[in-house]
Parts: C-alpha cells; sequence; structure tokens
C-alpha cells in the first residue's frame, strides 16, 4: 500500500453520483458550528475554574490571570477557524475536550501556585500559559502544514530514527538533566528544560505504523498453533526484541519506568490491531513483565517503587527517604475531597510534593471530588474514543494504525499516571495529558490533537454516495 | 462572599462539566446507538409489508431476509473477476438511487447506515455497518460485516469474503449495484 491515492473526489456529501467534474460546494460547516459551540462551553468552563480558584483561595477575583486565559482562548478560536479553511470535515468533539482538560489543568497548577505564593515568571501557571499558547500554535502547524496524513508514510523509517535520536539526547553529557532520579530531560545551562522523550512517542507512533503496514503480512500469517492462538515463528520475533530492549534500556539507563511502558505498550497495541493476533499481546506482556520483574530485583529504584506500592501504610516505608510519603499523602488528598470535593481553592492539595504535575490528579480529585475526577476521566474516555473511531473509519491502513496508535498512547498515559496516583499500579513519573505542569507534554499532546483532526478529515472528506431508502 | 454562596457555586461547576460532557456523548449519539431509521416512501414499502407478512408461521412467504424482488440478472456464469484493472466503476442498479455511479479507486468501500461508509444507504433492511468491498491482491472482495439482513451476490448470501466478478448483482437491503469497466 503506497501513497498511490487517486485524486480525491471533493463532493459534496448529500449530492448523488460524485464525478470528477462535481465541485465543492459551499454548505453550511455543520461539524465546525457544533464545534464552535462546545468551544464556547469550553471557555466558560474555563474562566469559572480559574474564577473559583481565585474566590475559594483569595476570597476576591483578580482579572489579571483571567485575561491570560482569555488570550489562551483566542489562540484556541484560531485553531478553530484555521479548521474551517484547512480541515473542514475534521471532528468537532477533540478540540473542545482538549480544551477543558488544558484549562482545568492551568487552574489546579494556579491554585498550587496560589498556595506556594508564586507570582510572575516563578509562578507555574503563567509558564503553563506560555507552553499552552506555544503548544496550540504547535497544534496549528501541524494542520497547516500536514495537508495529507499520507505523507508521514514516506518518512517511516526517518520517524524511527528520529525517535531514537529523541529517547538519546538526555543521555548526551551536558546536555541530559536527571530530574527526581529520571535521566529524561534536556536542558541549556540551568534555562529551559524539555522531556524529548514526549516528542518521540509521536515519531515512534508514525514508525510502528509504517513499519507494520510494510511488514505485517509476515507478522500476521505465518507461525503454528498452540494453545487455540497461532504463535509467530522465532525469526518474526525481531521487531518485538528490538522494541523491548529499547524499553529494558529505557529502564535501566534513563530510570524511567512509565515512559518503558508507553513505548512498549504502544507497539504491542499496534501489533495487535494490525495482526488481529492475540499472540502478540501474550508474548510481549509476558516479556515485559519478566523483563520488569528483574528490574525490580536488580534495580534499587524499581525495587523502592514496588515497595511502596505493595506496602504503602507501613511507617517505615512511608517515613522513609523516598518512601510511600507522597502517595500516600495523595491517597489521603483524594479520600478529604470525597464524593464532591472540598471545592476550588478549598482543599490543601499543596501539602502533596508535586501537587502541579505527577500528582495534578490527587490534587483536583482532592478539590474537585469523584465528581471531578470521573467528569475528568469521561473527557479522557471521549477523546480517546474519537481517535479508535477514526481509527475505525479510516480508508488506508496507515491513516487507521496511526489514529488508534495516537489515541492509544493518550490512553495509556493516563493509565498509567492515575493508576499510579490511585495505587492500582506501581507509580511512575509520567505526565496527565493536557493537565499536568509541563511544556513538552503539553506541545506533544496538541500535536497529537492536530494530528488526529488531520486524520479524521481525510476519513471523512472521501467520494460519497448517499442512498436515501 | 458567603460559604453557602461559594458551595453553590462549586456545585454549578461540576455540574458544567458533566452538562458538557453530556453534550458531547449526545452530539455523538448516532455513533452510539446507530443511525436513526428512516421510513420508507410508500412506492418502496410494497417489499416491506411483504417481508412483514413472513412474521408469521403460516404464511407460505419463504425465508424473511430476501423480499419478492427477484434480481434482474443472477451471476453470469464464470464471469471475469473484478480487479483493479478492469472494473472502474460501481452502478446502482435497483433501488432509490438506480443509475447512480461510484468511482472505484483503490481505497475499500464501506458499505451501510453510519455516516462514516463510502456508500450510505439508509433504509430499513441496512445496518449500521452492513458490508465492505476490499482489495485483495488487487481482486475486489465482497464482505459481509455480520450485517441482520445479510449481503447477497447473485442471489446468495455472502458468508465469507468473496470475490466479485464483473457485473454480478450485489445486494444490500433494498440496494442492488453492479461493478462495471
Amino acid at each position: 500500500m503506497t501513497d498511490q491515492s487517486g485524486p480525491i473526489v471533493g463532493a459534496p456529501r448529500s449530492a448523488a453520483p460524485p464525478t470528477a467534474s462535481v465541485r465543492r460546494i459551499r454548505l453550511p460547516q455543520k461539524l465546525r458550528n457544533l464545534e464552535l459551540g462546545l468551544l464556547l462551553v469550553a471557555c466558560i468552563i474555563n474562566a469559572g475554574a480559574i474564577v473559583l480558584v481565585q474566590l475559594g483561595a483569595l476570597g476576591r477575583v483578580d482579572t489579571q490571570l483571567v485575561l491570560l486565559g482569555a488570550g489562551l482562548s483566542a489562540l484556541v478560536f484560531g485553531l478553530h477557524i484555521c479548521m474551517r479553511f484547512v480541515a473542514r470535515d475534521a471532528d468537532p468533539f477533540l478540540l473542545p475536550i482538549a480544551t477543558v482538560l488544558n484549562g482545568l489543568g492551568i487552574a489546579m497548577i494556579y491554585r498550587i501556585d496560589i498556595a506556594f505564593g508564586d507570582t510572575g515568571w516563578e509562578s507555574a501557571a503563567v509558564r503553563q500559559i506560555a507552553w499552552s499558547a506555544i503548544a496550540i500554535i504547535a497544534g496549528i502547524a501541524t494542520i497547516l502544514v500536514i495537508r495529507n496524513h499520507r505523507v508521514l508514510f514516506r518518512y517511516t523509517y526517518l520517524s524511527g530514527l528520529i525517535a531514537i535520536v529523541l529517547l538519546l539526547l538526555p543521555l548526551v553529557p551536558g546536555l541530559g538533566r536527571q530530574v527526581s532520579g529520571a535521566r529524561v530531560w534536556i536542558g541549556f545551562g540551568d534555562v529551559a528544560t524539555f522531556q524529548p522523550g514526549e516528542i518521540a512517542k509521536i515519531a515512534l507512533a508514525v514508525f510502528f505504523a509504517g513499519y507494520l503496514v510494510r511488514n505485517r503480512d509476515s507478522l500476521s500469517m505465518v507461525g503454528t498453533k498452540l494453545l487455540g492462538m497461532r504463535f509467530p515463528r522465532a525469526r518474526d520475533l525481531g521487531p518485538l526484541l528490538v522494541v523491548w530492549a529499547l524499553s529494558m534500556a529505557v529502564i535501566v539507563f534513563q530510570r524511567d519506568l512509565g515512559t518503558a511502558l508507553l513505548y512498549f505498550g504502544l507497539f504491542l497495541v499496534m501489533l495487535y490491531v494490525a495482526t488481529s493476533r492475540l499472540s502478540w499481546v501474550v508474548l510481549g506482556l509476558t516479556l515485559f513483565l519478566s523483563g520488569a520483574l528483574i528490574a525490580s530485583q536488580t534495580l534499587d529504584y524499581v525495587n523502592g517503587r514496588f515497595r511502596n506500592w505493595l506496602d504503602a501504610f507501613n511507617p517505615e516505608v512511608y517515613n522513609a527517604d523516598g518512601g510511600s510519603f507522597q502517595l500516600v499523602q495523595g491517597l489521603f488528598g483524594l479520600a478529604h475531597g470525597g464524593l464532591i470535593g472540598s471545592g476550588l481553592g478549598e482543599g490543601r492539595p499543596d501539602i502533596t510534593p508535586v501537587p502541579q504535575s505527577d500528582y495534578i490528579i490527587a490534587s483536583l480529585g482532592e478539590e474537585l471530588g469523584l465528581a471531578g475526577v470521573f467528569a475528568i476521566l469521561a473527557l479522557y474516555v471521549l477523546f480517546v474514543a474519537r481517535g479508535f473511531r477514526i481509527g475505525f473509519a479510516g480508508q488506508d491502513d496507515f491513516g487507521k494504525l496511526l489514529g488508534v496508535g495516537l489515541a492509544f498512547v493518550v490512553a495509556l498515559q493516563v493509565f498509567i499516571v492515575v493508576g499510579g496516583v490511585t495505587r492500582v499500579i506501581p507509580l511512575t513519573g509520567l505526565t496527565t495529558p493536557f493537565l499536568a505542569a509541563g511544556g513538552s507534554s503539553l506541545v506533544a499532546n496538541w500535536i497529537i490533537v492536530g494530528l488526529l483532526l488531520r486524520l479524521s478529515d481525510t476519513v471523512r472528506n472521501h467520494p460519497r454516495l448517499v442512498i436515501d431508502g | 462572599m458567603s460559604e453557602l454562596t461559594l458551595l453553590v457555586l462549586q456545585l454549578g461547576f461540576l455540574l458544567l462539566l458533566w452538562v458538557f460532557i453530556f453534550a458531547i456523548i449526545y452530539a455523538l449519539r448516532s455513533d452510539l446507538f446507530g443511525q436513526r431509521v428512516r421510513k420508507l416512501q410508500p412506492d418502496v414499502a410494497a417489499a416491506p409489508v411483504a417481508a412483514a407478512a413472513s412474521v408469521f408461521p403460516s404464511s407460505p412467504v419463504t425465508p424473511p431476509p430476501t423480499p419478492a424482488v427477484t434480481s434482474p440478472a443472477g451471476r453470469p456464469g464464470a464471469g471475469e473477476l473484478a480487479s483493479t484493472e478492469n472494473a472502474t466503476r460501481l452502478v446502482i442498479t435497483s433501488g432509490a438511487k438506480a443509475g447512480a455511479e461510484f468511482p472505484l479507486g483503490r481505497d475499500e468501500i464501506t458499505i451501510g447506515r453510519s455516516s462514516d461508509s463510502a456508500i450510505i444507504i439508509r433504509d430499513d433492511y441496512t445496518s449500521t455497518h452492513h458490508a465492505r468491498l476490499m482489495l485483495w491482491n488487487g481482486r475486489w472482495m465482497i464482505q459481509d460485516l455480520d450485517s441482520t439482513n445479510g449481503t447477497f451476490l447473485g442471489g446468495s448470501r455472502v458468508t465469507v469474503p468473496t470475490p466479485v466478478p464483473l457485473g454480478a448483482t450485489v445486494k444490500v437491503g433494498a440496494t442492488t449495484f453492479e461493478l462495471r469497466r
């Protein structure tokens, strides 16, 4: 499957036989108008969150940050207007959902700034707003530059190379920075710190999609049957072993469990979607779990994570250096929140270490309660479901796989973070997509939004024939 | 500001958040529950009456999925199989849009009531994702996507992906079409 998509006939959706001579007629942009309506609600929610934080924590309304937030809303509407011209049929739900999540994150970070007394550029919220602006501009650029996602198919191996380079960057002496144990940052001097691994996940999704479309036949057709599953031949295990070795290298050298799990999970799911063979998942999970088990026995930091997870409420573990203090504080915070939360600006999320990045979901859980956390999770579910939908409805295999991969990477990241904070799985340091403080994560996720919007536009913008019985 | 007002505002905020979520779910309800079925016009409604009658066990009409409409052409004996080389268009031969054509490219064609299908057929017999025409080694194959009323190739129900001969009649719901040069 190369890119031999003939000229795509831009026929209006409801017109009868689409032929090459039919010109695009200006139809009312139903999808875009729906998006505009949802975006307005999204902006009201975001402004409401900031105002409530100020009322709860300061007892008065301060217009400065609301104005900054309004600037951000203007950028989001800019993206919306761009789509009216270059992606008319794109999915109308992705942008409003991403906007609400981003805005809730900013409000929560701002709330924690108030508790810490940070203002100006010291304030993480102001920096988050600046990064959001950069991220949304990156999203706009994505949708303007990539007019057809099949272009990415040509750069399959290049994006694989880019992903490897980005992954290795933090290990370069002088450039890499180690923050709270994990060596996944790069910085220049003391100023800008960036996690190249966040961008690498997009490059990896493109690479996996292109690679699997080219090679899936040998991965899915042959093999021996055992226990009702068709297992692949030993010589076809190469790609799986390479990605497994890569994620084990991330665990050992970058000391980052979450990122390793994210990359490996992404590959496994795309492999499963491409070949529809359960045996790959079984093999992959066995490999990863045995790797993680060995790591937990030999590597100190992994061992510590497992101990904190299994024995969190033991006073020894709780009081130990690098113990479960943070984890348990987060749980206490969530418990304090209860069903409807303490109210924005009225809880004590600042007691937990790093409440604005790794633990933002616990902070939100404390102040918005179970109702709020479920609302946030519902937003993620809708976002991911739209991505899967794009994958399901796509016409070309590359687009299908890319859509599923990009959506799944967001889903898995949410699971790893929220699962870690709520003690379902061992805690690992990953950012919550759109919510957590951190520029690289925001940029990466808004690029994902741009790509998904582009994919959904291509999916709908196909010749079609409507027969009404 | 009193605590009560603040509490009401906070609850209002949570409510707004959920209203937003349900607004989205309402807007994409067709994804969750399928497209709304349109009522047939009286002239096309002859077939459904026959199908409805066959619900009664005593009715002489045999298997319900095939209404009494006879397909205009059966499978031409040993017809040439349609491939990317020899088939260029899909022609609707009976149904509401008889005579309409659809260009065959190199992408698979999905057929169903869902608005993301390439060929959208909205009648009482068509499932949301009914069937698809896909390319296997350059050959056009018809695959039934587990539809309720089935897909028929030259009068027989399609159970596994089947190559489509040129000019053979494919029937989906109340619509039939052929692949032509």
